[in-house]
């Protein structure tokens, strides 16, 4: 359990932590996406960004190997219903006040197969995540295993808990609770 | 918790007005007038956006990102279409670049001074409000000038900009620089002058370094708590890349960040004038060219019909990072699937460690801190668990309690 409690000074090169990451983790990660974010009037390299896959069995060592390198700032958890697997995307940010331009935007994601929809939750590392844990709970299904208050955060109270808003299969939204507005 | 200690009322304020996407209920436990434990819920209103933009390609989910929110609708419109062009590897004119970073701080002012303005007229500070009113209308006007509105400019579009700084607008602007120059001064006396303002922010609603970072708090509510980020230094997007921006922290001119109400409005005042040292430099360095990549509807709409991956676009809006984050399919003309996070959705975590151990009359103060648009608070309920009574204490009575209690503090 990583304790780290503030953020890094001094930032790493994205290539370095790309490669201590597959070095590491070896076929269970893939690096799906990295990169260049430019800007400006000459259109240089501003950040850069990183999209990579790890198995659920892995997933929480991939969590503490990033908090080696700073404390991971949590974005948003994103996901979608890909069939027989919930994929679910955590956006973090490393070296977030580290230098100007430093920032490593870093994704995680995590397919979670459909028979056991369970993910390890990230609250006693990140307490700020519990929003965003909680969302998935109630519009995809998965459950998150520690995460101490499970209630209903944006649905209302007398929802059918059975309906998963973001499902695409037969627990999403059917016809009857969909009002077209136009 | 009530019902162990009969001393203990529960006290819920909200759910917010529609106008937000998060609005927000918070229901206070309190002991007398000291608020012991704080628990939130959102969602009294979520619209599901994120669902309706699966029948929608993505210019017509531009529509629907303008509207998530009322004063930061460009913010979110700016990055939807950045994770659209990360996806479709769209490279945005230079020009386009400038004329988003003018919008995006034209909003950071509208923002910041409207809240500076609301924050005060809950201390009871009505002549700082009026002011706040009075100069807010002043951007307002210069995007009406610019746009043809005041809300949603309809000013974005994947690749580009839709609107042309002319040399009207440009005297508009620079104009309105100078203005805000000479009059916003009187926001920065309440900061460091007014023994009263002080007295009513300083030590109210604390979040320490340590919360802020484990809480993952966003923007003025993070950097009032010593944490050094803005992503506009830390992550340049758009002109952002050619300006050298430092974050705006307290302990640079006070030489410690309490992390405080006080801090979170003196950072805010700040960054006006952040803001307007930006657009200065937008104005001056503003490059000749294209406004957008493909001007042509159809055109690029057959482009993002092909485009197949995942983009994230995260910028600094005024009350934090915004993040969208967009999936999109090849050949097919829909969004797969998008991802909202607004900043107060991460802002809110923290609420009930800022409550915690202060006033009920601190609590308006507290809530406004953050910036989350409660405008709307309609009325509040107490229940009193140990005689099962309950009584609805209006908008008006708990910003009575707020206001008095600074009345108190000037008497003494």
């Amino acid at each position: 359990m990583p304790c780290r409690k503030d953020y890094v000074k001094e930032s790493k090169d994205p290539h370095e932590v790309v490669a201590c990451i597959t070095e590491k983790f070896e076929k269970d990660v893939s690096i799906d996406i990295f990169r260049e974010q430019k800007a400006g009037i000459k259109n240089e390299t501003q950040f850069y960004e990183v999209w990579l896959t790890i198995t659920r069995e892995r997933f929480l060592e991939l969590i503490d190997q990033l908090f080696e390198f700073d404390f991971l700032h949590f974005h948003i958890t994103s996901g979608n219903d890909d069939g027989d697997v919930v994929t679910l995307y955590y956006h973090f940010s490393l070296f977030r006040v580290a230098e100007q331009g430093k920032r490593l935007g870093m994704t995680v994601g995590v397919a979670v197969p459909k028979e056991d929809l369970v993910m390890p939750s990230l609250f006693d590392r990140i307490p700020g995540i519990e929003y965003s844990e909680r969302e998935i709970r109630e519009m995809l299904g998965v459950d998150f295993d520690g995460l101490p208050n499970k209630a209903l955060v944006f649905l209302p109270e007398d929802w059918d808990q059975t309906i998963k808003p973001w499902r695409r299969d037969e627990t999403g939204p059917g016809p009857e609770v969909v009002r077209e507005l136009s | 918790m009530a019902s162990e200690n009969v001393s203990t009322y529960k006290l819920p304020i909200g759910p917010v007005h529609v106008g937000l996407k998060e609005p927000i209920t918070a229901w206070l436990d309190i002991d007398g007038e000291k608020i012991v434990n704080a628990t939130i819920r959102p969602g009294a209103i979520h619209r599901g956006i994120e669902f309706m933009a699966r029948d929608r390609n993505p210019i017509q989910v531009i529509s629907l990102s303008e509207r998530i929110c009322g004063i930061c609708s460009f913010s979110h419109v700016t990055c939807f279409v950045r994770a659209v062009e990360n996806v479709a590897d769209i490279p945005v004119p230079s020009r386009a670049q400038y004329i988003r970073a003018l919008v995006l701080e034209l909003e950071r002012l509208h923002s910041h001074i409207l809240w500076a303005g609301v924050a005060c007229y809950s201390i009871g500070y009505d002549s700082a409000f009026h002011l706040g009113m009075l100069l807010r209308e002043k951007v307002m006007d210069v995007l009406e000038a610019f746009t043809g509105n005041r809300v949603n400019y309809g000013m974005g579009t994947v690749g580009g900009v839709r609107w042309d700084v002319t040399s009207e607008v440009d005297k508009t602007v620079r104009e309105m620089v100078s203005f805000y120059r000479n009059e916003f001064d009187a926001f920065y006396d309440v900061v460091t002058e007014d023994p009263i303002a002080k007295a009513r922010m300083r030590g109210v609603g604390v979040l320490t370094r340590e919360e802020a970072i484990r809480y993952c708090a966003l923007g003025p509510t993070a950097r009032a708590s010593g944490i050094r980020c803005d992503l506009r230094w830390s992550a340049p997007y758009e002109a952002y890349g050619d300006m050298d921006i430092k974050p705006i922290v307290p302990q640079d001119y006070y030489g410690k960040a309490y992390g405080d109400v006080f801090d979170r409005f003196l950072v805010r005042v700040l960054e006006v004038y952040q803001s307007l040292d930006i657009i200065e430099n937008v104005m001056d360095g503003l490059p000749e060219g294209p406004l957008m990549w493909e001007p042509k509807l159809p055109k690029l709409l057959a482009h993002l019909k092909k485009a197949d991956g995942m983009g994230w676009g995260a910028i600094e809006a005024p009350r934090g990072d915004d993040t969208h984050v967009v999936r999109l399919t090849g050949g097919q003309e829909n969004v797969t699937w998008w991802k909202v996070r607004a900043p107060t959705y991460a802002n809110a975590v923290s609420w009930p460690l800022m409550f915690r151990n202060n006033e009920l009359a601190d609590a308006p103060l507290i809530i406004n801190s953050v910036d989350p648009c409660i405008s709307c608070m309609e009325r509040m309920l107490i229940t009193d668990r140990s005689s099962d009574a309950k009584q609805v204490v209006s908008k008006a009575e708990l910003l009575e309690k707020c206001r008095e209690k600074t009345r108190r503090l000037m008497q003494s």
